[in-house]
C-alpha cells in the first residue's frame, strides 16, 4: 500500500507540471490555432533563465521563478510579433513550420551559449516530510502546490476578469469578439505570454528534480501534444484532467504493468482516443 | 482542412515525431593537401553533437582533438620522410546508426580520411558493414566498450575502451560479498544498458544471486527518476544496478539515498563517478562499484594529461576517459601510421599498431594500454574502482587474452 501512496505522489507531481505545460499549449492553440511546436523550447530557455537567476544573481528559489516566467512571457510576445503575427493570414502550415524553425533555432541557440553540459538546479527544499507514513520530498509537494495555485489563478483569470474573458471570446468567436471590439492583436499577444510563462514555470519547479540541458524540452514538449490531444485541443479543463490522466497512467503503468508499458501507456491512449473521439475527450467542438 | 483530419494529422505528426525528434547540424569539407615533405591528413569523426548525447560526443572529439593539436604543434609526425599534421572533420550524427553510417562514408570518400572515430556502438556496427570493403576501405576507431564488436571480425575496427563483460566478474563479486544476494535493476534502456542488463544478471545469477524486477528507463527521456527508484525499492534490494549517462545517474543514486536505502551500487561503465560527484554528494556513492575516475588514474601519463586538458579546455567539466582513451588512441593511430610508412593503407596501419601502442611516449598514456590483440581491442591492465568512505580504491579487472 505504501507502494501504491508513493507512486500517486510521484504521478500527482508529473502530471502537475504536464498539466502546466499542456496548458499553454492548448491556450495557444484555442485563440491562434497554431499547433506552436516550439512550447517544449521555451520551457527549456525557462528553466535556463531560472538557473542563471539563482546561481548567478543568487536569487531565491520563488523569485528566480518569477523572473523567469516574466522575461518568457517578454519571449512569448517577442515571438508572436516576429513570427505568428506575419503568418497569420497564411495557411496553417506555415504558423507550423514557423513554430519548428523556433524549436530548432531556440534548441541550438541554447547549446551554443550554454553548452550541451547538464545543469543541476540544487532545490532549497531537500528534506521531506511525512504524511500517513510515507515520505514526501519537499520540492514535489512543492511542485504540486504551485501548480495547483497557477492553474487556480489561470482560472480565475479566464473566467472573472475583462482581458481573460477576452481570451475565451476569441477562442469561441474570432469575428464575433472583433465586432464588439476586442483586439486581437493583444490578444493574441497576452496569450502567448501566458503560455510562455506557464512553460517556465513548469521548468523551473521540474528542474530541481531533474536536469537542465538544451533538449530537455522536447519530451516533455511531446508529451504535452499528447495530452492536449487527448483532453481536445484548446480545452482547458482537457489540458489539466489529460495531463494528470497522462502521468498517473505513466506511473501506474510502470508500477503494476512493466516499465515499457508505462512509456507505452500514453500514446496508446492517444491512438485510441484519436481512433474513438478524434475532437479529443473534452473538446468543445470547434 | 477540416478541423477532424487536422486534429488526426496532427496526432499521426506527433506520433511520428515521437519516434525521433532531433535537431540537424552539421558541417563538414576540407582536403588533404599532399606539398613537398609535408602534408595533411584528415581525420574523421562521426558522433552525437547536439541532441541528449551531446556531451558524450564532445567529450570523444576533445579526445582527438586533444591528441592531433599536440600532434600539429610537435610539427607532426614523420611518415615515410613526410612530415604529417592532422586536420579533424567531425560530423554530428546525432547518435544515430544509419547517421553514423552516412557520415562514415561521406568521410572517407569526400574527405579521404583513412580513420574514423565513431564513439557509440550503434554506428559502430553500421560502419563495421562496408569500413572493410572496396571501394573505400578505413580504418573504424570504434570508442564503445560492447563486447561484440569484436565477434564482428572485422579487420579494419581498433576498439579503443576496455570490453565490459570484463568487468562482470570482480563487480558482482564485490557487491554480493559487501551488502548481499538481491539486485534489483534500473538501468537505462539504451542498446547498450539493454546489453549490460543481460551480462549483469547472467553473472549475479551464476555467482548465485537473486535477480529482481527490471525497472529500467530510458534516462534521456525521462522526466522524473522517482517512479522506477521507488518500485526497486519496494521490493527491498541489497544492491542497485544502475547506470546511463553520468548526471542522471548520479540523481538515481540520489534519489535511491534519499528513500534510505543503504545497499551498493553497480554502475554501468558510461556513467563517470568524476561526473557524478559535481552533482550529487560524494557520501552517496559509497558502495559503489565502477570505472576509475580518470584525475586519479594509475597511468603513465594521466598527471601530464589532466595538466594539458585544463590547460587547453577546462572549465567545469573533469577529464572522463572518453576523452582520454580517445586522446590515447589517436596519437597510438598516428604512431602506427609512423611505422606503417602509410596514411591510407588500412592493412598496413592497423599491423602496425599493436607495436606502436607500446612505443608511444608516456606523457601520451593516460591509460595502461601497450599493444592490441589480435581481433583489434587496445589491450593493457584496467583497474576499475569502488568507492569506500569518499575514497576511490583499486578494483582489479581481469584483461583480454
Amino acid at each position: 500500500m505504501s507502494l501504491f501512496f508513493q507512486q500517486l505522489i510521484n504521478g500527482i507531481s508529473l502530471g502537475s507540471v504536464y498539466g502546466l505545460v499542456a496548458l499553454g499549449l492548448t491556450l495557444v492553440f484555442g485563440v491562434l490555432r497554431i499547433p506552436n511546436f516550439s512550447h517544449g523550447a521555451l520551457y527549456m530557455v525557462g528553466a535556463y533563465v531560472t538557473y542563471f537567476s539563482l546561481t548567478s544573481f543568487g536569487l531565491p528559489y520563488i523569485v528566480a521563478i518569477a523572473i523567469s516566467a516574466v522575461v518568457l512571457a517578454g519571449m512569448g510576445v517577442v515571438l508572436e510579433r516576429l513570427v505568428f503575427h506575419p503568418l497569420r493570414d497564411m495557411p496553417h502550415t506555415h504558423a507550423m513550420i514557423g513554430s519548428i524553425g523556433v524549436l530548432l533555432f531556440l534548441t541550438s541557440g541554447a547549446q551554443l551559449l550554454f553548452g550541451a553540459d547538464f545543469r543541476r538546479l540544487k532545490s532549497p527544499l531537500e528534506g521531506s516530510i511525512s504524511l500517513f507514513g510515507i515520505g514526501i520530498n519537499q520540492q514535489r509537494l512543492l511542485v504540486i502546490v504551485t501548480s495547483l495555485v497557477v492553474m487556480a489563478g489561470l482560472y480565475l483569470f479566464l473566467k472573472k476578469t475583462v482581458p481573460g474573458q477576452t481570451i475565451e471570446a476569441i477562442e469561441q468567436d474570432r469575428v464575433g469578439a472583433s465586432l464588439v471590439g476586442i483586439d486581437a492583436n493583444r490578444v493574441s499577444m497576452m496569450t502567448f505570454a501566458i503560455s510562455a510563462a506557464l512553460a517556465a514555470v513548469a521548468a523551473s519547479l521540474v528542474a530541481p528534480i531533474n536536469l537542465i540541458s538544451p533538449t530537455m524540452g522536447d519530451v516533455v514538449n511531446l508529451k504535452a501534444f499528447a495530452i492536449i490531444i487527448l483532453g481536445g485541443m484548446g480545452s482547458v479543463p482537457g489540458a489539466i484532467i489529460g495531463g494528470f490522466a497522462l502521468a498517473l497512467a505513466e506511473t501506474f503503468g510502470s508500477t503494476y504493468v512493466s516499465s515499457d508499458f508505462g512509456e507505452l501507456v500514453g500514446f496508446l491512449f492517444l491512438v485510441v482516443v484519436l481512433a474513438i473521439r478524434p475532437s479529443g475527450l473534452f473538446s468543445k467542438g470547434v | 482542412m477540416s478541423n477532424r483530419v487536422f486534429r488526426v494529422a496532427l496526432g499521426v505528426i506527433v506520433l511520428v515525431l515521437m519516434s525521433g525528434l532531433a535537431v540537424a547540424c552539421g558541417g563538414g569539407g576540407g582536403s588533404g593537401d599532399g606539398g613537398s615533405g609535408k602534408q595533411t591528413v584528415n581525420i574523421g569523426y562521426s558522433g552525437p553533437l547536439s541532441g541528449p548525447a551531446a556531451l558524450y560526443g564532445e567529450n570523444a572529439l576533445n579526445g582527438v582533438k586533444l591528441a592531433v593539436d599536440e600532434i600539429n604543434k610537435n610539427g607532426g609526425v614523420d611518415v615515410d620522410g613526410t612530415a604529417t599534421e592532422f586536420k579533424i572533420e567531425a560530423l554530428d550524427d546525432k547518435y544515430l546508426p544509419n547517421e553514423a553510417a552516412t557520415n562514415a562514408r561521406r568521410l572517407a570518400q569526400q574527405s579521404e580520411t583513412p580513420v574514423v572515430f565513431v564513439p557509440h556502438s550503434g554506428g559502430i556496427f553500421a560502419v563495421q558493414g562496408f569500413n572493410a570493403k572496396p571501394p573505400t576501405e578505413f580504418i573504424l576507431a570504434a570508442y564503445s566498450s560492447v563486447p561484440e564488436i569484436l565477434e564482428a571480425d572485422n579487420p579494419n575496427t581498433i576498439m579503443i575502451p576496455p570490453r565490459f563483460d570484463n568487468y562482470m566478474e570482480p563487480f558482482v563479486k564485490t557487491e554480493m560479498d559487501k551488502f548481499g544476494k538481491k539486485l534489483g535493476l534500473i538501468p537505462t534502456k539504451s542498446e547498450y544498458g539493454i546489453q549490460w542488463t543481460k551480462q549483469v544478471t547472467a553473472e549475479w545469477e551464476k555467482q548465485g544471486g537473486e535477480v529482481l524486477k527490471n525497472n529500467g528507463v530510458d534516462y534521456t527521456s525521462t522526466t522524473d527518476y522517482a517512479s522506477p527508484v521507488t518500485q526497486a525499492l519496494n521490493e527491498d534490494p541489497d544492491v542497485l544496478f544502475v547506470g546511463g549517462p553520468s548526471q542522471p545517474t548520479a540523481l538515481v543514486i540520489e534519489e535511491a539515498r534519499k528513500r534510505g536505502f543503504e545497499g551498493g551500487f553497480i554502475v554501468m561503465d558510461q556513467a563517470k563517478f568524476e561526473e557524478m560527484e559535481t552533482f550529487t554528494d560524494k557520501k552517496n556513492l559509497n558502495g559503489s562499484v565502477g570505472v576509475f575516475p580518470t584525475i586519479d588514474y594509475p597511468g603513465p601519463g594521466t598527471d601530464q594529461f589532466v595538466k594539458y586538458y585544463e590547460e587547453k579546455i577546462g572549465g567545469e567539466r573533469p577529464p572522463t576517459s572518453e576523452v582520454a582513451l580517445n586522446y590515447q588512441a589517436m596519437h597510438i593511430i598516428a604512431q602506427a601510421m609512423a611505422d606503417a610508412g602509410s596514411v591510407d593503407d588500412p592493412k598496413a596501419i592497423m599491423e602496425a599498431v599493436d607495436g606502436a601502442a607500446g612505443e608511444i611516449k608516456d606523457e601520451y598514456r593516460p591509460y595502461g594500454i601497450d599493444g592490441m590483440t589480435d581481433d583489434g581491442h587496445l589491450n593493457g591492465p584496467v583497474i576499475a574502482t569502488q568507492v569506500e568512505d569518499g575514497k576511490y580504491t583499486e578494483l582489479k579487472v581481469p584483461q583480454d587474452q
